[in-house]
């Protein structure tokens, strides 16, 4: 026998249940995530974390290239200033070389290259956003200062070193091109040069120093414009590295929304049943109303 | 006795037996909605015959008592269901507040330990910029501060549940003391009256609502019932209860005596008791555990990345000040701090001449991302293993309870429809009753009229 009671609690549970997943369905529909609480699915969420880590870490990545590709540009633009300067200095110092012109205008041509050489010097203690640039990783203070007490007039305080950034998990570049390499390496001094060929241009020499002098000019050339080939192709390098962390942003995105994201279709059908079971099941709760015999023993007597 | 009055007497009886019948229908039907009660009938057996000369005639109806409709092996399983029902129901209200403290996304300590780092990759980019440097300090303090919080809020949800354990076994003991005193009255009363099924009916819905509480077995029926938890531990004894007490133990929590003071708090494994002392003495201590094992091996190697470089004073080796306070073990991840407050105190260079330009020594730090601080896990790693189990527990309990109140409802159901009332049933049961009682006092009318007759056989003459 089924007891009254029996059948008010079967429409009450029905309705419990229909609730319940209406419920899920709507809170899944309003956050767009399937996981909402890490019990909805432990591994998923677990993984989650994870993949949000991973996230953030491309970001990061992603906004250190950017301070790092401007920077090095900055560099890179400055040196190639440096190696118009001085191909303008090698091509004086040829023309002095040739020993056609008069001492007025050695002298004058002496003068331009005191000015190349200031360009240089200033270019080399290029600071950027507050930092030297071209000092290895001493980069608080100018790295070159005037020093008449060695050759070329000008010391370096900078040291040797390079820092290096991770700019992809397991993937670091190296960042800077210490100044002993691109001005001062000890074999081919930019400064040296410089003013050996003033010197010479200004002592009225004979021709042959002239052109040992630019012939210096010109190795100290070569290596600037060899050590300098670094900030292009570090740029280049981390701008591949940035397309590929912007397609790995992507690929993290979808896998995170295949982990924990809505799947829409089963949401909104879910969404659709439940309403429909409620729906369903107060049509049939009001069509029990007043059916007991009560009713009909009640109709009997009137 | 014989004859008309006989006949009388046998008509009396009867209808006294339809009003019996009348009356407990009129019951079932105003405790329609009474939780708990059980469908009263009354037993209608024959009246012992007598004997008229050679005859034996019938001696009618009465009524030999009346019976509450009740299955007592659905209680028992109601009750256990109960059980595991109540405790897989506090466990899972417990562990919902644990699961908001360790998310999966954008807040949390997983969150901050990410940004950690990041800010330590930010920091390579210019490693003698202040701005970056103090970036690093914040998201260092964020860090510690997410791990306080959340060691702090998991020591105040066990709080929570330390003062709910008291709570409940209060409950426990004002339901064994109600129970004791309805055995008592059983034993007074007797088992075929109205008032035996009534105290039954009330006994049945305290054990249901003791078996929420806590586990129990039950042992005999009737006055003489013996409650006992799983383990045997005494509850109820016949008339008498047996109260259970609770005291601070060395531990910090409250424990759990029995009445003969030994401790059972190991012991109750149901009712909600039971999924209360789950969470407060073996999960949420585990998580405690990791926490500050993830924390304590953290700020160890991030102490010892710190201790390999030179910070921008040129700071190196044993002059360095620790970046975290030392801490390991029990406790690591409430008292997780900073202990420098200056950025320039972030050993960042490698470069033993005080260079400040470098950035060396960072990849010590971030090396820690990727290194095994706690049980062999990295910082990520081990949150995930956190944020799994603690889910874990609260699904697997979750389902355990969905299974439960599925099979409750399917009991109840069951048990509904043995002793629920049914108001079709009581409908036609008064029809019947209606009728017998009509047809009882015709035959009363009709015998008196034959004893007027009888009567004015004399006064005619």
């Amino acid at each position: 026998m089924i007891s009254t009671l029996q059948l008010s609690d079967l429409v009450l549970n029905a309705l419990e249940t229909s609730d319940t997943s209406e419920q899920n369905a709507l809170t899944q529909l309003t956050s767009g995530r399937r996981v909402n609480s890490d019990s909805d699915d432990p591994a998923a969420a677990a993984q989650e974390v994870n993949i949000s880590s991973q996230m953030n870490d491309c970001d990061q990545y992603l906004r250190s290239i950017t301070s790092l590709t401007s920077e090095l540009q900055t560099a890179d633009s400055s040196l190639n200033s440096v190696v118009t300067a001085l191909q303008q200095a090698i091509s004086l110092g040829t023309e002095g070389a040739n020993g056609t012109l008069s001492q007025q205008n050695c002298t004058t041509i002496a003068q331009q290259i005191k000015g190349i050489a200031q360009q240089v010097f200033s270019v080399a203690n290029l600071s950027y956003n507050g930092t030297y640039v071209f000092g290895g990783t001493e980069t608080t203070k100018p790295p070159y200062v005037l020093d008449n007490s060695v050759a070329g007039g000008v010391s370096y305080q900078g040291n040797d070193d390079v820092n290096s950034v991770e700019v992809a998990q397991g993937e670091s570049v190296a960042v800077n091109q210490p100044g002993s390499q691109l001005f001062s390496s000890p074999a081919a001094n930019v400064f040296v040069a410089l003013d050996n060929l003033t010197t010479a241009l200004e002592s009225n020499s004979s021709t042959d120093d002239i052109g040992d002098a630019v012939t210096q000019l010109r190795s100290a050339y070569d290596q600037l414009t060899s050590a300098r080939t670094f900030y292009g192709s570090t740029v280049d390098q981390i701008v591949g590295t940035q397309v590929f962390l912007d397609s790995e942003s992507l690929q993290l995105a979808s896998q995170q929304n295949s982990t924990v994201g809505i799947d829409m279709d089963v949401a909104v059908t879910d969404l659709t049943n439940a309403e429909e079971s409620r729906a369903a099941t107060v049509q049939a709760a009001s069509s029990l109303n007043g059916t007991s015999l009560m009713d009909y023993l009640a109709n009997m007597e009137r | 006795m014989g004859g008309l009055t006989g006949s009388m007497w046998i008509a009396l009886n009867a209808l006294q037996a339809q009003q019996v019948g009348m009356e407990t229908s009129a019951n079932n039907v105003a405790n329609l909605n009474t939780p708990g009660y059980s469908r009263e009938v009354p037993v209608l057996q024959e009246a012992d015959p007598f004997v008229q000369g050679n005859l034996v005639v019938g001696g009618g109806v009465e009524v030999e008592g009346i019976q509450s409709l009740r299955d007592s092996l659905l209680d028992l399983q109601i009750s256990e269901e109960t059980q595991q029902q109540g405790n897989s129901q506090a466990f899972v209200n417990a562990m919902n507040q644990v699961q908001t403290l360790f998310p999966d996304d954008t807040t949390g300590i997983g969150q901050q330990i990410s940004a950690f780092f990041q800010s330590l990759n930010s920091l390579s980019t210019d490693p003698s910029d202040t701005t970056l440097r103090q970036g690093v300090l914040t998201a260092a303090q964020n860090m510690a501060t997410a791990f306080n919080d959340t060691a702090g809020q998991l020591t105040d949800i066990r709080q929570q549940l330390d003062s709910q354990v008291q709570q409940q076994v209060q409950q426990v003991n004002q339901i064994t003391q109600q129970i004791a005193g309805i055995n008592a009255q059983l034993t007074n009363v007797g088992s075929s009256t109205q008032e035996y099924g009534a105290f039954l009916d009330q006994r049945s819905a305290l054990i249901q609502q003791l078996s929420g509480l806590i586990d129990v077995s039950q042992l005999s029926d009737g006055p003489s019932l013996t409650l006992t938890t799983k383990q045997g531990t005494a509850l109820v004894v016949g008339g008498q209860s047996y109260a259970l007490s609770t005291a601070l133990g060395t531990d910090g929590v409250q424990h759990i005596y029995s009445s003969q003071d030994q401790d059972i708090t190991g012991e109750i494994s149901g009712g909600q008791l039971g999924g209360t002392l789950a969470a407060r003495d073996q999960t949420i201590p585990s998580l405690q555990t990791q926490l500050d094992s993830l924390a304590g091996g953290m700020v160890t190697a991030l102490n010892y990345a710190q201790s390999q470089g030179t910070d921008m004073y040129g700071n190196s080796g044993k002059d360095l000040s620790n970046l975290f306070e030392p801490i390991t073990g029990t406790g690591a991840a409430a008292d997780m701090a900073l202990a420098i407050s200056d950025p320039n105190l972030i050993a960042a260079s490698s470069d033993v001449d005080p260079s400040q330009g470098s950035n060396g020594n960072l990849a010590n730090f971030s090396a820690v991302a990727n290194a095994d601080v706690s049980n062999g896990m990295t910082p990520s790693g081990a949150y995930g293993n956190l944020v799994f189990q603690v889910g874990t527990a609260v699904s697997n309990q979750s389902s355990e309870l969905g299974a439960s109140n599925a099979m409750l409802t399917q009991l109840t159901q069951q048990q509904s429809s043995v002793s629920g009332v049914s108001l079709d049933q009581e409908a036609s049961s008064l029809l019947l009753y209606q009728q017998a009682y009509q047809a009882s006092a015709q035959v009363i009318t009709t015998i008196n009229q034959m004893l007027e007759t009888v009567l004015n056989m004399g006064a005619g003459s």
